[in-house]
Order: structure tokens, then sequence, then C-alpha cells
């Protein structure tokens, strides 16, 4: 073989580095274009709202937004309000994962009792579980309790669901060969079921994360003596669109810290599905 | 735990037999009676505040006189019609975003931080704001629905687009079509499936946007008097509008299962 470049070769070659150039440039593209955007988005917020351009008081302006970031963490005021509404988080949470997973592999394993509940499960599937609140609010009081439900009820039909489904789709072989070797009914479940669930069993409590936190938020918005929406309501009253711009943020990294959160758990417990 | 049936040898429901149907509805029916039923003895039998919890005969009665006096067609009509503004906006320009993103990846990595904030945002703690710009209403009510529902329908057409065969847009392109026609005549029809999946999610997620606006920022709809009849105690009324809002979302849900089944018919 020559080492001399072929002619074909010899003429791409100039036009070869700016497209090698693109290519190197091509993953980090979307970071590129995306964190621009927001740059850009911020920038402009700014000075709108620095320079009172628009009422500032309506759409404050990021350093103002940090500024109360600030204030609110060093009063503590934030974490009193945050470790309320985590409470009520876990409360509801907890109980949900442990029945929903329960509840949705017998539906699995039983068609009766899956025709017993499943039209009132579609119907609170589809329902807009903050509807909820008022009556839970009646039912429960004002406090802890009616949050936790209000957490429990958003989570756990996801969670059921997807549990069902994700059982119901574990292929009949292994299944068949622990048979085979005298696996008793548990063990099937325990060894075979579940863990072969596990994926979609996940991806439920994702789901399940966003809508709950959602609700509760909605839910201490609607009455409450501490929490988050709590503050919302207590800061939209004096109009200060700085701290809700916080209280958003805060809310927002509590759902996205819960999907990170759960990512990590399946990543470990179920290590075959992490490529999903 | 115990008593359930278990397919000896999969360990899997049994397959479905023709009597199946019959013993869906039939267990389905006898569900809800249980329900209704068991709340209505435990009621009657005194084990619950009637006050506090209600019963169903209350409900009903109370569903009565709200049809007679013409509160529940009011509301259902505001909300409805709040419903209809809203989502349709959301249609319209989650569409022409969701198209914009999946032909440009310019668009998308510019759109995406924005869109994904508005995803996982509490967008209902904005109501405060969003009251101050657009007064207290429908027109707020509107708002959030649309804030809610639009980013649903633009990430599912973004990825109807994406799943779009290049050798079809490439063969219209060749045969001397313009852009407009790959949009019309190719991108759009392959990317129903995924734009029906994303009209349903938004459906479900326009419906929040509603009862969520008016529990919080209006005067009038069923979202409105859901909260008002909380606030003031009044249980058998607020099952009125609250199961309206179920049976609302589970006929929304049937429609379009009806609708997805007849789009996609073709595919096979």
């Amino acid at each position: 073989m020559s080492s001399l470049p072929s002619q074909a070769e010899a003429r791409l070659a100039p036009r070869a580095a700016p497209r090698a150039f693109q290519r190197a440039l091509q993953p980090w593209m979307r970071a590129i274009v995306g964190v621009g955007g927001v740059l850009v988005f911020l920038v402009v917020w700014q000075i709108v709202g620095s320079q009172d351009l628009i009422r500032s008081d309506l759409i404050s302006y990021p350093t103002e937004v940090l500024r109360s970031l600030y204030a609110m963490v060093a009063s503590g005021e934030l974490w009193a309000n945050l470790s309320v509404t985590l409470q009520e988080f876990v409360l509801g949470f907890f109980p949900a994962i442990v029945l929903g997973v329960a509840l949705g592999l017998a539906f699995a394993l039983s068609r009766r009792l899956l025709y017993l509940f499943d039209p009132l499960f579609a119907a609170l599937y589809t329902a807009p579980m903050i509807a909820f609140v008022p009556v839970l609010v009646v039912w429960f009081g004002v406090g802890l309790v009616s949050k936790a439900v209000m957490v429990f009820l958003s989570a756990f039909i996801p969670i059921v669901i997807n549990t069902r489904t994700g059982v119901e789709e574990v292929p009949e072989a292994p299944i068949r060969a622990l048979k085979a070797f005298g696996a008793s009914r548990w063990q099937i479940i325990a060894k075979g079921l579940l863990p072969g669930a596990l994926p979609a069993i996940m991806a439920g409590l994702r789901l399940a994360v966003g809508r709950s936190i959602v609700s509760l938020v909605a839910a201490e918005m609607y009455v409450s003596v501490r929490g988050i929406g709590r503050l919302v309501q207590v800061y939209s009253t004096s109009d200060r669109a700085a701290e809700i711009f916080v209280l958003v943020l805060v809310i927002s990294s509590l759902g996205f810290l819960g999907v990170v959160l759960i990512r990590r758990i399946e990543a470990y417990v179920a290590p075959w599905s992490a490529a999903r | 735990m115990s008593k359930i049936h278990i397919d000896d040898e999969t360990l899997r429901p049994a397959p479905r037999r023709s009597n199946d149907r019959v013993e869906e509805i039939g267990l389905g029916v006898l569900g809800v009676v249980l329900l209704v039923g068991g709340w209505e003895y435990a009621a009657y039998a005194g084990w619950l505040n009637p006050v506090i919890v209600s019963s169903p005969s209350a409900i009903a009665q109370a569903f009565a006189r709200q049809w007679q006096s013409g509160d529940l067609m009011k509301d259902l009509g505001i909300s409805l019609a709040e419903f209809a503004i809203g989502f349709s906006l959301s249609l319209v320009v989650g569409l022409a975003l969701g198209v914009a993103m999946g032909m440009s990846r310019w668009v998308e990595y510019a759109a995406d931080p924005f869109i994904w904030f508005l995803y996982a945002s509490p967008l209902i703690a904005f109501y405060p704001l969003i009251i101050v710009w657009l007064g207290f209403g429908s027109t707020t009510v509107i708002a959030l629905t649309f804030l809610l529902t639009f980013v649903t329908i633009a990430v599912n057409t973004m990825a109807g687009v994406r799943s779009v065969d290049p050798q079809l847009i490439r063969a219209v392109r060749a045969f001397g079509g313009s852009r407009l026609d790959v949009v019309a005549k190719v991108v759009l029809p392959a990317s129903v499936p995924l734009v029906l999946a994303g009209v349903r999610i938004g459906l479900g997620r326009a419906l929040i946007g509603v009862i969520l606006g008016e529990m919080f920022s209006s005067n009038g709809g069923l979202g409105y008097h859901i909260s008002f009849y909380g606030a003031h105690l009044k249980t058998a009324d607020l099952f009125v509008p609250l199961t309206t809002v179920v049976v609302i979302g589970v006929v929304m849900t049937r429609i379009c299962a009806v609708f997805e089944r007849r789009f996609l018919a073709w595919r096979n």
C-alpha cells in the first residue's frame, strides 16, 4: 500500500477538519444550547425584573430569588416547613409501597379479585387526586394525617397498576423452571414474580413520587398548619414573587431528588433493569 | 392471600374463558355495590359520624338538590368550557412545538430545560402570580390548564415525529414535495400513535389543571364547589361535584381508548 493519500482522500482532507470539530462538539450540543437558552432567559429576567420594566414584585428576578432562598434558609423557616412536608411524604409513601405492591401482586394472581376492584381502581386512576383534598381534610383533619393519606392515595394507585402489569409480564419459562425444581408458591412469588416485576415496580415508584409531591403541596395549600404548601399561601397573600419562586424550586428539586434516589436504588436492587 | 387462585402450572391466572366477560362485569358491579352498600350500612348503623363522613343516600339527595337548582349543570358548564379552551390551546401549541422540536435538534435543545421545568414543577404554586397577571377566575384556570397540558402533548409529538421512517421523508422530497408537504403528508400521519398517547395523558392533566385552578383561583365550577363545600363541612354536597369529576375522567379515558383503537387499526 502506498503511504501517499489517494486523490480522493486528499480532496476531502481540508473539509474533514471542520467536520471532525463539529462531530467532537456534537455530544455537547444539547448541553451548550440548553444552558445557553437558560442563561439568556435568566439574563433577560434579571434585567426586566431588576430594572422594574415590568412590576418586579410580580415577576421578581434571579438574584432576588437567590437572596430570598438564603434568607429563608438562614432564618430556619424553610427547614421548619420542609421537615413537616417530608414527614407527611414518608408517612404516606412507604405504606403505599408495601400495600401497593401487595395488592398489585394479588391482582395479577387472581382474576376474580381484579374484576371485583377494577372499576373502582380505574375510576381513581383517571380522576385528579387533588379533587379529594377537601374531603380528606374533612375526614382526617387539617394536620399531618390528611396529607399523609393524600400522599398514600396518589402513590398507591400507580404502584398497584404497575406492579400488576409487571407481574403479568414476567416470562413463563423461569416460573416453570422454579416450579419444576419444587419451589413453593411463596418461593415462586419471592424469587420469580417479584424480582421479574421489579423494573415495572420501580417505574411505578418514579411515577408515584411526582404525583404524590404535587398532591401533597396542593393539599397543604388548601389548608394546613405547616409545610411548603402552607408557605406558598402565606407569601401569596403578601404578593412576594421571589419567595414563591424559591418554594417552587424547592418542591421541584424534591421531586427530582426523589426520582434520582429511586434510580439509584433501582441500579442497586435490580441492576438488570438499569439500562432502561 | 391464601385464597388467591393460582394456576398450578404457571402461577398465572387461567386463560380467558367465554363466560369471563360476564364474570368481569358481575364482579365489577358487585365491588361497587359492596362499597356503596357497606358505606350506607355503616352510616345507618351509626358507626360513622353522618355530618363528617356522610352516606350514599345523603349524597343522592344532595345530587337531586343540586340537579334541580341547576347548580350542578352550571358548574359542569363552567368546568367543561374551561377544559375545552385550555385543552384546545394546548393541542395547537403542543402540536406545533412538538413538530418543531422533532424536526430541528436546535429547537429541541433550546426548549428542553424549560419543558423539563414545566413538567416537573408544581405549577399550582404559581397561581398567586397568575392571578395577579390574568385576574381571578376563568382566565387563570385556563392558563394553568394550558401550562400543565401542552408540555405532555409537545413531548409526545416530538417522539412521534422522531419515530417517522426517514426514507419516507426522503421519498417525498425526491418527488418534489415541500417541507410543508413532508409535515402534512408524512410526519403528522406517521406520528399519530404517539400523539394520541400524548393527547390521552394530556386530557388527564388538563382535568387536573381545571380542578386545581378552580379550587384555588375561581368562584365557579366543579373544583370551586368541591373546595367550597369542604370548607363549609357539607360532605354530602361535596361528593356531588367530586363524583362528577371522577365520572368525567372515566368517560374521557373510555372515549380516548375507542379513538386510539380506531386510529391504530391500520398499523397492523
